[in-house]
């Protein structure tokens, strides 16, 4: 019976869907954690306790948040515009779960080899700012629309650094896929030999996923909620676990470029994955709550003015040195 | 000056008036033909309107423009009288910015109809009238008056659109509404739309008593509520000639000094929200709290506060009040490094608020700005050392002042204001003489003799004027309130012009508005 499904769909597909399965399971779990991480951060940021009330150390907050959102009715905006009102909380999730499928959590834990994962990578997060563009416009909202323009400029103004840093690692690994590049970095992290490329792409990355001190798209004392401002119950909390789940994705990316991965002494190497990619993750909390919000030309002038020309220059002293070397 | 007015415009009626009794130094009655001349004079000689308001004498009204100078206090009254039926007058607004509110302001209240007025539309009472206000009769409004009041619905044009900022929006702090014309996120022209807010303070006073206004004035400005009281109890004090003890008078400047700096905690919090920065807030309220917990121990509220009374206070201070007080002062110049460090030199902080949002020396003047807004520009203008009251003029401190006028020379000098007052604090709680707390022989019911009184306090967004008309009843015949929000918001609209959205949001913030103090 097995057999004669495994022929039918084949190995490689039942080991995506398995994969898949998991992945949602642990971005569901993982951004549960997090909302009560970031509530926890927060709160002893600003010399106050936060949740507390609900579970142990307030940790089952974040499930009575959920069946508040799941509860509440779905309001729909009279104007809307609604195919792409519908579908740009859906399409923000779809990218983020595909690219968990390249990422090595560990030597042998990984959905898919792909040879050019971070290629992958990329591409999908690049789709992300589609959907906000769609929710942005579909939302028939000027605020909103506001919010998925600045979107759609910025990350296509953070792309470009975001690359060319990821670059420099691949000339070093002379691979594209992040298995061999974890591999690579058995000796020395790369955050060693390359630190202008990591701060680079962990800058560009905080700009991806919208968080403060670059959080234009739903600047909130600016834009009201920016792009998802129509956005209420279930839709809204899609955009919201998209967040989450774009946090630990990037730190993810970051852990496995330039952290070496899951490398790391005596604990396995999930573990090690995870301690790694969590502590990027409240480096970037720790980013919100302590920085104001950089105003939208200085944001732009940051990235083509300072991020690219530096990348550039880090991208040819790199090449410069592994031709002479 | 006495001499040179007369000198200048001879066909003008020049009273000189005492100064501790009326509040200001000179009464002049001009006529509407030569209003504008008169008007003119004051502008040469660099003069600022303070405050314009009107008043019905039932067979006449008066308009009442009150001047004062920047560098040295000379208090002018100048007052033209209008007829009752139809009442018109010349505009100002073209020589005195600020002005333009105020007519509409008179126009909507008591039906005055200004010349030449650019924009006479409805400020505060969008929903329409059917009679003035603020007339002593009934006077409806005539239908011509009422196509004039109605407010144009802001259209869309090609390459540009129109977004409500507020009444429901994060960062308005209230229900002020702003028309922006965009182009892109390029800000073409802001329109401030008034009134969510309207309760008719003004209107409220002439209806009770002296004693029956007293817990008014802190629903006006609710961050302020001490300074506000302070107005209106030293005006009245000023109309019935009372004399307040010296105790009184320390401790009415250390509450009033207490709250200046909540208010400018508060300020601090919320100007860093809006620049995105949602924790200093946090930290702020921790040190706001001990504040409104020592004037809750004398005052016994926290944040409406109602506490002076005529020719004193509800009841006199105690040790508690003493050493909290000195533990607050001695916490607070700990914590002001630490803001220093946290916000000050912030790069991103200080990339936003650097030469942003500038107002010009010279353009205050037109506006009547006052406070952290006119100190900014780098004029030492503070009412507490311009016409000192309570026991300011026993006290020696600095004004901050900024250089340029851009939002973080607001915000320094409102960080340096809080080391000033909590340097007053401290002398005042030094020197606080023994004695009575209240002055004897104030009647329970106060019937002021006829006439008129103008008192003028530093509050923590600026000058903040009372000016109270008695008619020897014991209610007020009328009773006008300068709020230094209202002349402050003014400057928006050309501030902001031009300006990116998240500039607009920044200069907002920076002007420390309290909308139901505009609106009142």
């Amino acid at each position: 019976m097995i057999e004669q499904v495994i022929n039918i769909v084949g190995m490689a597909n039942i080991r995506v869907i398995i994969g898949l399965t998991g992945i949602l399971t642990l971005i569901t779990v993982s951004t549960l954690l997090l909302t009560w991480a970031e509530r926890k951060v927060a709160g002893h940021m600003q010399r106050r306790i936060a949740a507390k009330e609900v579970g142990p150390f307030g940790l089952l907050q974040p499930i009575a948040d959920a069946i508040k959102l799941i509860g509440k009715e779905l309001l729909t905006p009279a104007d809307v515009e609604k195919p792409l009102y519908f579908l740009g909380p859906i399409l923000i999730f779809v990218p983020v779960l595909v690219s968990f499928v390249v990422i090595p959590f560990d030597a042998r834990l990984q959905v898919m080899d792909v040879n050019v994962g971070i290629l992958v990578i990329l591409a999908f997060s690049s789709l992300s700012v589609l959907s906000i563009l769609i929710s942005g416009w579909g939302s028939n909202n000027k605020y909103s629309l506001i919010g998925a323009v600045r979107s759609v400029a910025q990350n296509i103004a953070y792309e470009i650094p975001l690359l060319l840093s990821v670059l420099a690692v691949v000339f070093m690994s002379n691979s594209l896929s992040m298995n061999d590049i974890v591999e690579a970095q058995k000796g020395l992290w790369y955050v060693f030999l390359q630190p202008i490329a990591f701060i680079i792409f962990f800058i560009a990355c905080v700009a991806e996923t919208n968080r403060t001190p670059f959080d234009l798209p739903e600047g909130e004392s600016e834009l009201v909620a920016g792009f998802h401002t129509e956005y209420s119950g279930m839709r809204f909390a899609l955009f919201f676990l998209a967040e989450y789940t774009n946090i630990v994705i990037v730190s993810a990316v970051a852990t496995t470029l330039f952290l070496g991965g899951y490398n790391g002494p005596i604990l396995p190497g999930i573990v090690w994955f995870f301690l790694k990619t969590y502590f990027l993750v409240f480096v970037i909390m720790w980013f919100r709550w302590t920085f104001p919000r950089v105003r939208f030309d200085q944001l732009l002038n940051f990235s083509w003015k300072i991020l690219m020309p530096l990348s550039f220059l880090n991208l040819i002293a790199t090449g410069a040195l592994l031709k002479l070397l | 000056m006495l001499e040179d007015i007369k000198s200048e415009i001879t066909d003008i009626n020049v009273a000189e008036a005492s100064y501790p009794e009326r509040g200001y130094h000179l009464a002049i009655e001009a006529r509407k033909e030569n209003l504008l001349r008169v008007i003119k004079f004051f502008d040469d000689k660099g003069f600022y309107l303070e405050d314009l308001c009107c008043v019905d004498y039932a067979d006449y009204l008066e308009l009442v423009y009150f001047f004062n100078n920047h560098t040295e206090l000379f208090r002018i009254k100048t007052t033209i009288k209008l007829t009752p039926d139809k009442p018109s007058a010349p505009t100002i607004s073209n020589i005195y910015t600020m002005a333009h509110w105020y007519e509409r302001e008179i126009h909507e209240f008591f039906g005055v109809y200004f010349e030449n007025h650019p924009n006479l539309t409805y400020l505060f009472l969008h929903d329409g009238i059917d009679s003035y206000p603020l007339r002593k009769n009934r006077v409806p409004v005539s239908e011509d008056d009422k196509r004039l009041l109605s407010f144009p619905i802001p259209h869309e044009e090609e390459d540009t659109f129109s977004v409500n900022l507020g009444p429901q929006h994060p960062s308005t702090h209230g229900v002020l509404r702003v028309i922006l014309k965009l182009d892109g996120e390029y800000i073409l022209s802001a329109d401030p739309v008034l009134g969510y807010l309207h309760r008719m303070h003004e209107k409220m006073a002439e209806n009770r008593s002296y004693a029956q206004f007293l817990p008014n004035p802190a629903r006006m400005d609710y961050l302020a509520s001490l300074n506000f009281n302070l107005a209106h109890v030293a005006a009245v004090e000023r109309l019935c000639a009372i004399a307040v003890p010296e105790r009184a008078q320390y401790v009415r400047t250390i509450t009033c000094e207490l709250n200046r700096i909540a208010s400018h905690i508060f300020w601090l919090g919320a100007f860093l929200g809006d620049l995105g920065g949602l924790t200093p807030f946090l930290y702020g309220f921790d040190d706001r709290e001990n504040i409104l917990d020592i004037l809750e121990g004398i005052t016994g509220s926290r944040l409406t506060y109602c506490y002076f009374r005529f020719g004193g206070l509800y009841n006199d201070v105690d040790d508690n009040f003493m050493d909290a007080t000195r533990a607050f002062v001695k916490r607070m110049w700990k914590r002001l490094p630490m803001y220093e460090k946290l916000v000050t030199k912030n790069v991103i902080f200080i990339n936003r608020v650097e030469d942003v949002g500038i107002l010009e020396r010279d353009k205050v003047r037109r506006f009547g700005c006052s406070g952290p807004v006119i100190r900014g520009t780098g004029m030492p203008f503070d009412m507490r050392k311009v016409e000192p009251y309570a026991a300011y003029g026993d006290m020696d401190f600095e004004i901050p002042v900024g250089e340029n006028g851009d939002i973080l020379d607001r915000y320094m000098v409102r960080m340096r204001e809080i080391e000033t007052s909590l340097r007053i604090i401290s002398a005042a709680l030094e020197k606080l003489p023994a004695g009575p707390f209240n002055a004897e022989k104030v009647p329970k019911k106060l019937k002021p003799p006829k006439g008129d009184a103008y008192h003028v306090v530093e509050s923590p967004r600026g000058q903040l004027g009372v000016y109270i008309v008695s008619d020897e009843s014991d209610t007020p015949y009328r009773m006008r309130w300068r709020v230094p929000s209202y002349s402050n918001l003014m400057t928006f609209p050309h501030l902001a012009q031009g300006t990116l959205i998240a500039d607009a949001i920044a200069i907002l913030g920076s002007l420390d508005l309290i909308i139901p103090e505009i609106d009142r």
